[in-house]
C-alpha cells in the first residue's frame, strides 16, 4: 500500500522519471514478495534439510533448531551402505527416461490426431481417454495385474513401462496445447501442399516445445515418485526403485527420522536437476519459434 | 455368472496374446518341470515382511537350509504396512509362492475362508495343543479346519524402566491393577517442556483398551465381534483419565506426529509401556546397536482385578499356498518351523515361539541381554490367554469400525458412552445385519 | 458397386476414408498401449461392479445389488460428502494460486528460475516426509501454525488434524500447497504460447495491466484453464495418498474420501464388486462434471 502510494507520488512529481522509477520499485516489491513466498513454501523442505543433519533424538526437539549446532554429515554416508541405493537409482532412472520418451512421442502424435484432424468417433474416443483418468487405479489394479501375469511380465521393469507409458493424461495435455495453436497455420500449410505428417513435423512440433517439455517434466517426476506401481509389480531387489528403497528405509529405521530425511533428500536431487534444466525450455520455447509472424 | 467372468478373461487373454504370442505355453511347461524335481534341488519362495528387521525369518531360513541342503529359501520381502494388499493381488493373479506368512488372524481369515491355503487339519490334530498355549484352537474356522500353523505367539506385558522406578523410589509393578497403573504413572511423571518425562506411554492402537477388556472383563475370544462393547468402558475411562492427569503423551499428539512406542521407551520419555512381547527383541537390538541404554525389564500386564494374570495376543503362522510350486516341500518346512525345532530357533533370537516348553522358555531367557529377574519370568507365564481378534468372517469390517470410533473417543470428541454406543450401532447395522 | 457408378461420391468417400486412416495412424501407437493396459482392465472393473467378487473365487452376477447396498451405506454418503468438500475447497484455491503464481513468475527477472523451482518443489518431495513435517506444523499446542495464530491474537486456534472439524481444511491447505506449483508449470507453458503482439496491440490501445489481463491473458489461457480445471477436478475426486499419509481417513471418518473407501472395501473387506461399483459411481460423477465443463468451454470459445 505504502509503496504504491509512493509511486503515485513520484509519478506526479516528475513524469519523465516516473516510468523507470515505477518499474524499479515494482520489481523490488515483486522480488521481495517472491522471496518471502518461496521461503514460506519451502519451510517443510528446510525442515527436511535441517533434520537430515541432526541426530535422531534432536529432530523433534522443541524449540526447533533450524541450523544444527553439530551437523551430522555422516548421515549421508551411512545410507549408501544400508540399502543398494545405486541399483535403485539405476532402475528408477531407466523407468523415468524410457517412460518419458515413449509418453512424449506417442501422446504428442495422438494429440495431433485428436486436435487437428476430424474423423468418425473422435470425440467418443477422446472421452474414453479422459474417462479412464477418472477411474481410481485401486479399482482396476487386480484385473491389470492378472493380465500382466498372463504375459509373464510381473517383476520386470517392462511391466511398469507398459502400464505407464501410454497414459491418457499425456494425450489430454498435448491436445489442449495444440488446441491453442491457430487452425489457420495448418490450413495454410495444407494449401501449400504439405500433408498431415509434414504439418505435424514441420509446423506443430516446433511450436509445441514448451508443452512437450512440460509433459516430459511432469511424466518424469510422476514416474520417479510413483510408489504403488512398483510396490505391486516388483518383488526382486535387483529391479526395485528408489521409492521402494525409501519405504524400505522407513521401516528399517523406524524412528530414525534424520536418516529418513537424508534418504528423501537424496531421492529428490535428480528431480531438482531435471526441473531446473528443463524449465529453461518451457520458458524459452516461443522466443525461438517464429510464432511472432 | 461364470460366463461373464469368462468374457472378461477371454477379452484379457485376447489382448495379452496379441502382445506376446505364446505366453500361455510357457506357463504349462515351466510348471510341470518344477513339480518333477520333487526331492532334488528346490527353491522355496516364502512371503515375509521387513526381512531385515524381523530376525526370526533369517534365523529360521538359515537353520532349515542347513538341515536340508537340497532346499534354498528365497524370501519375497514385502513392506509390512501393505503386506495383505500385495499378497491379495499376488494370489488373485495365481502367484506360485510356496509358503505364505500369516501376519495376523484377520488376514488369515480372509485367505482361509476364500480357499487360498492348503488344508493342514489332519496334521494339526496330531499336535499337543497345550504346548501351543491354545493358539491352535484360534486357527480353526467354523468347520474346525486349520490352514496355517503358528510359529510365533506374542502376548502383552508391561515394560518398565527400572532406573526411573528406583529414582522415584517406587516398587516395581508386580501384579498391579489398571487403577494402580494410573497412580504409578502420576508418581513417575516429572519435568515440563523439553525435560518432560511421562509416567507411561499408551500407544494409539485400539487393541490396548479393547482386547485387554475382552481378555480381562469378558474372557472370551469372540467378545469383540458380538456387537456389544459396554465392557470396554472402564478401560477407556482409565486411559482418558491418564490423559487428564498429563501422565501420558496425549493421543492426538501421538497419532499426528506418528510417535513410535520404541522411541518413547528407548529415549526414556516414558517409564512404563504396555506392549507385546515382540518388542523384547526390539529393545535388545537397539541396546546391542548402542542406540539406547535403557535399563528395562518386564512385568505382567496390569489387570482389572488383582490375582490371575489375564493377557492377550495374536499368533503368527505359516501356511502353504494352494498354488504352491513345491507344495510338499513347503508343507515340510511349515511343519518344521512351527514345531519344536523351529521354536528353538525362534526363541534363540529373542522372539516368543508359539510352541513352548520349559526348555524353550529357558532358551529364550538365555538370549544375551534378556532380563532374567523373577518378575520378568513371572510375566512370561500367563494364567489366561485370549485372542486379540478372533478368526471370523467379519473381523476386518468390525476392526475398521472400532478403529474409527476409538479415534473419536480418544481425542475427546465423543464421550465414552456415546462412543461405545456408536460402535454397537454401527457394527450391528453395517456388519452383523448383512 | 455404388462407388463405381457415381465417381464424385467415390472421391469424397475415399478422401474421408484416407483421412480416417491418417488420423488413426497418428493415434494408434498410443491407443494400442492405452487400450490394452488401461481400457481393458477398466472395462473389466466395470463388469465386476455388477458382481460379487472377492478376488479369488469365481465372481457371481448380482445385478444392481452392489448399487442398492450403496444407498444404505452410511460411510458411502459420508465419504461422498467429504470428497465433494475436499474438491470444492481444493479446486478453486489451487487454480487461482497457480494462475497468479504463473503470471508473477512469467517475468524476465534475475533468479526467476530459482523461484519457479521453489514453488514447484513441494510437488516432488516425498509424501512420507511431507506428512511428517506438516503434522508437526499443525500440532495444536506446539506447532508453528498455531504459534503464529496465537501471536496474531487468536486465542483458540483450531485443533487441525486432531479434530473432526478442522482435519479436512488442514488436508486442503497441504493439497493446495503441494499442487499449486504443478499447475503453475502448466500455466507457464500456456502463457508462453500467447503471441507477444497481442500485448503490444493492447498497449497501443491504451489498456492498463488489469485490462490486459482481463482481455488478453485470460481468454488466451482458456484452453489451459480448461485443462487445469479438469485435471484438478479429477485428481480431487481421486484423492487418496495424501489422506492415507496424513490422517488415514480420521479422526473417525472425518477425512474418509471415496477412493479411501474403495481401497478399504477392496483390500480390507475383500468386496471387490462393491469397490468397483463405487468406482463406477465415481467415474459417472466425474464424467458428468467433465462433460458439463466441455459444454461450457464450447460455449465460451464462441465469443
Amino acid at each position: 500500500m505504502d509503496a504504491s502510494a509512493k509511486t503515485m507520488d513520484t509519478a506526479t512529481k516528475s513524469p519523465v522519471m516516473s516510468r523507470k522509477t515505477k518499474e524499479k520499485i515494482g520489481n523490488a516489491i515483486t522480488y521481495i514478495f517472491l522471496l518471502l513466498l518461496s521461503l514460506l513454501v519451502l519451510i517443510p523442505f528446510f525442515w527436511m534439510i535441517s533434520s537430515s543433519l541432526k541426530q535422531d533424538n534432536q529432530v523433534f526437539s522443541i524449540p526447533m533448531e533450524w541450523i544444527p549446532s553439530k551437523p551430522q554429515w555422516n548421515n549421508f554416508v551411512v545410507i549408501w551402505d544400508q540399502i543398494p541405493l545405486l541399483t535403485f537409482f539405476k532402475n528408477t532412472i531407466f523407468l523415468s527416461v524410457v517412460i518419458t520418451i515413449i509418453q512424449v512421442l506417442t501422446s504428442s502424435f495422438a494429440a495431433y490426431g485428436f486436435s487437428k484432424m476430424k474423423f468418425k468417433g473422435r470425440d467418443t474416443l477422446f472421452l474414453a481417454y479422459i474417462g479412464t483418468i477418472a477411474v481410481p487405479w485401486q479399482a482396476y489394479m487386480i484385473p491389470q495385474f492378472i493380465m500382466m501375469r498372463e504375459v509373464h511380465l510381473t517383476d520386470t521393469l517392462w511391466s511398469l513401462v507398459l502400464l505407464q507409458a501410454f497414459s491418457a493424461f499425456g494425450v489430454f495435455l498435448m491436445r489442449q496445447f495444440y488446441m491453442s495453436i491457430p487452425e489457420e497455420l495448418s490450413e495454410a500449410a495444407r494449401v501449400d501442399g504439405l500433408n498431415e505428417y509434414g504439418i505435424y513435423f514441420k509446423i506443430i512440433l516446433p511450436l509445441s516445445k514448451p508443452a512437450l517439455t512440460t509433459l516430459a517434466v511432469l511424466t518424469f517426476v510422476n514416474t520417479w515418485n510413483d510408489y504403488m506401481g512398483p510396490f505391486i509389480y516388483l518383488n526382486s531387489t535387483e529391479v526395485k526403485t528408489i521409492q521402494l528403497g525409501l519405504r524400505m528405509f522407513v521401516t528399517l529405521y523406524d524412528a530414525q527420522y534424520a536418516l529418513i530425511m537424508a534418504a528423501s533428500l537424496i531421492s529428490i536431487i535428480p528431480i531438482a536437476i531435471v526441473f531446473i534444466f528443463a524449465q529453461r525450455y518451457i520458458i524459452e520455447g516461443i522466443a525461438t519459434t517464429g510464432m511472432k509472424g | 455368472m461364470k460366463k461373464s467372468l469368462g468374457l472378461i478373461f477371454t477379452l484379457i487373454l485376447l489382448m495379452s496374446s496379441v502382445l506376446v504370442g505364446c505366453g500361455s505355453k510357457d506357463t504349462a511347461s515351466s510348471d510341470s518341470k518344477d513339480s518333477k524335481d520333487g526331492n532334488e534341488k528346490v527353491t522355496l519362495k516364502v512371503t515375509v515382511w521387513n526381512y531385515d528387521t524381523t530376525p526370526e525369518f533369517k534365523a529360521l531360513f538359515t537353520a532349515y537350509e542347513k538341515e536340508n541342503p537340497n532346499v534354498t529359501i528365497e524370501p519375497v520381502d514385502i513392506e509390512a504396512a501393505q503386506y495383505d494388499q500385495k499378497l491379495t493381488t499376488m494370489l488373485a493373479g495365481n502367484d506360485d509362492s510356496d509358503v505364505l506368512t500369516m501376519k495376523n488372524l484377520i488376514g488369515y481369515s480372509n485367505y482361509a475362508y476364500r480357499g487360498q491355503l492348503k488344508d493342514m487339519t489332519s496334521y494339526a490334530k496330531t499336535l499337543d495343543e497345550d504346548k501351543y498355549m491354545g493358539t491352535l484352537d484360534y486357527m480353526k474356522d467354523d468347520n474346525g479346519k486349520i490352514y496355517a500353523l503358528p510359529y510365533r505367539n506374542d502376548f502383552w506385558v508391561l515394560y518398565y524402566n527400572k532406573k526411573m522406578f528406583d529414582q522415584a523410589g517406587v516398587k516395581y509393578p508386580d501384579n498391579i491393577t489398571w487403577e494402580e497403573y494410573r497412580d504409578l504413572a502420576k508418581k513417575l511423571t516429572s519435568g515440563s517442556g523439553d525435560t518432560k518425562v511421562y509416567g507411561a506411554y499408551n500407544h494409539v492402537w485400539r487393541s490396548i483398551t479393547n482386547s485387554t477388556a475382552a481378555a480381562q472383563v469378558v474372557g472370551k475370544p469372540d467378545a469383540l465381534v458380538k456387537g456389544d462393547y459396554s465392557f470396554i468402558k472402564d478401560m477407556y475411562k482409565t486411559f482418558l483419565g491418564m490423559q487428564e492427569d498429563k501422565s501420558v503423551l496425549d493421543y492426538g499428539t501421538a497419532k499426528s506426529t506418528n510417535t513410535t512406542y520404541a522411541s518413547q521407551f528407548e529415549t526414556e520419555k516414558a517409564a512404563m509401556l504396555p506392549m507385546g512381547t515382540w518388542y523384547m527383541a526390539g529393545v535388545l537390538n537397539s541396546k546391542n546397536a548402542g542406540k539406547t541404554n535403557v535399563d528395562w525389564a518386564i512385568a505382567p500386564l496390569p489387570q482389572k482385578e488383582k490375582g490371575k494374570v489375564k493377557t492377550w495376543g495374536s499368533p503368527t503362522a505359516f501356511a502353504v499356498n494352494k498354488n504352491a510350486a513345491h507344495s510338499k516341500e513347503a508343507e515340510k518346512f511349515v511343519k518344521w518351523a512351527s514345531g519344536e525345532e523351529g521354536a528353538k530357533v525362534v526363541a534363540g533370537v529373542g522372539v516368543v515361539p508359539a510352541y513352548r516348553t520349559d526348555a524353550i522358555n529357558e532358551t529364550y531367557f538365555k538370549v544375551a541381554g534378556m532380563p532374567s529377574d523373577e518378575l520378568s519370568k513371572k510375566a512370561f507365564k500367563t494364567d489366561f490367554f485370549n485372542i486379540e481378534m478372533p478368526m471370523d468372517k467379519n473381523s476386518a469390517a468390525i476392526d475398521k469400525i472400532l478403529n474409527e470410533e476409538h479415534d473419536l473417543i480418544m481425542i475427546g470428541e465423543n464421550s465414552v458412552d456415546k462412543g461405545l454406543k456408536a460402535m454397537e450401532d454401527r457394527v450391528k447395522s453395517e456388519v452383523l445385519k448383512k | 458397386m455404388m462407388l463405381n457408378t457415381t465417381p464424385k461420391i467415390v472421391t469424397e468417400k475415399q478422401r474421408r476414408r484416407r483421412n480416417n486412416l491418417i488420423a488413426w495412424s497418428f493415434i494408434t501407437p498410443n491407443f494400442l498401449g492405452f487400450a490394452i493396459f488401461t481400457l481393458v482392465p477398466v472395462i473389466a472393473s466395470f463388469v465386476i461392479a455388477f458382481m460379487k467378487w472377492d478376488a479369488f473365487s469365481a465372481p457371481e452376477f448380482v445385478g444392481f445389488e452392489n448399487f442398492k447396498s450403496m444407498i444404505h451405506n452410511q460411510t458411502f454418503w459420508i465419504s461422498l460428502w467429504n470428497t465433494v468438500y475436499y474438491t470444492i475447497g481444493t479446486v478453486p484455491l489451487t487454480l487461482i494460486a497457480a494462475l497468479l503464481l504463473a503470471i508473477l513468475l512469467n517475468k524476465k527477472v534475475r533468479g526467476i528460475s530459482t523461484f519457479r523451482a521453489a514453488i514447484f518443489f513441494p510437488y516432488v518431495t516425498s509424501l512420507v516426509a511431507i506428512a511428517v513435517v506438516w503434522n508437526m506444523l499443525f500440532h495444536p499446542d506446539m506447532g508453528l501454525i498455531n504459534d503464529f495464530l496465537r501471536w496474531i491474537g487468536i486465542d483458540n486456534p483450531p485443533g487441525w488434524t486432531s479434530s473432526s472439524k478442522w482435519a479436512m481444511p488442514a488436508i486442503i491447505i497441504v493439497s493446495v500447497w503441494r499442487g499449486m506449483g504443478y499447475y503453475m508449470v502448466l500455466y507457464l507453458a500456456g502463457l508462453q504460447s500467447i503471441p507477444r503482439e497481442l500485448y503490444e496491440a493492447a498497449k497501443i490501445d491504451g489498456a492498463n495491466t488489469w485490462q490486459e489481463f482481463r482481455h488478453v491473458t485470460l481468454p488466451m489461457l482458456a484452453p489451459t484453464t480448461f485443462l487445469v480445471l479438469i485435471l484438478l477436478t479429477i485428481s480431487s475426486f481421486k484423492v487418496f495418498d495424501l489422506i492415507q499419509v496424513m490422517t488415514m481417513g480420521g479422526p473417525g471418518r472425518a477425512t474418509n474420501v471415496l477412493v479411501y473407501l474403495i481401497y478399504n472395501e477392496a483390500f480390507v473387506n475383500y468386496d471387490f464388486g462393491f469397490a468397483s461399483a463405487i468406482s463406477l459411481v465415481l467415474f459417472i460423477i466425474v464424467l458428468g462434471i467433465t462433460i458439463i465443463q466441455f459444454r461450457v468451454q464450447e460455449k465460451n470459445t464462441d465469443f
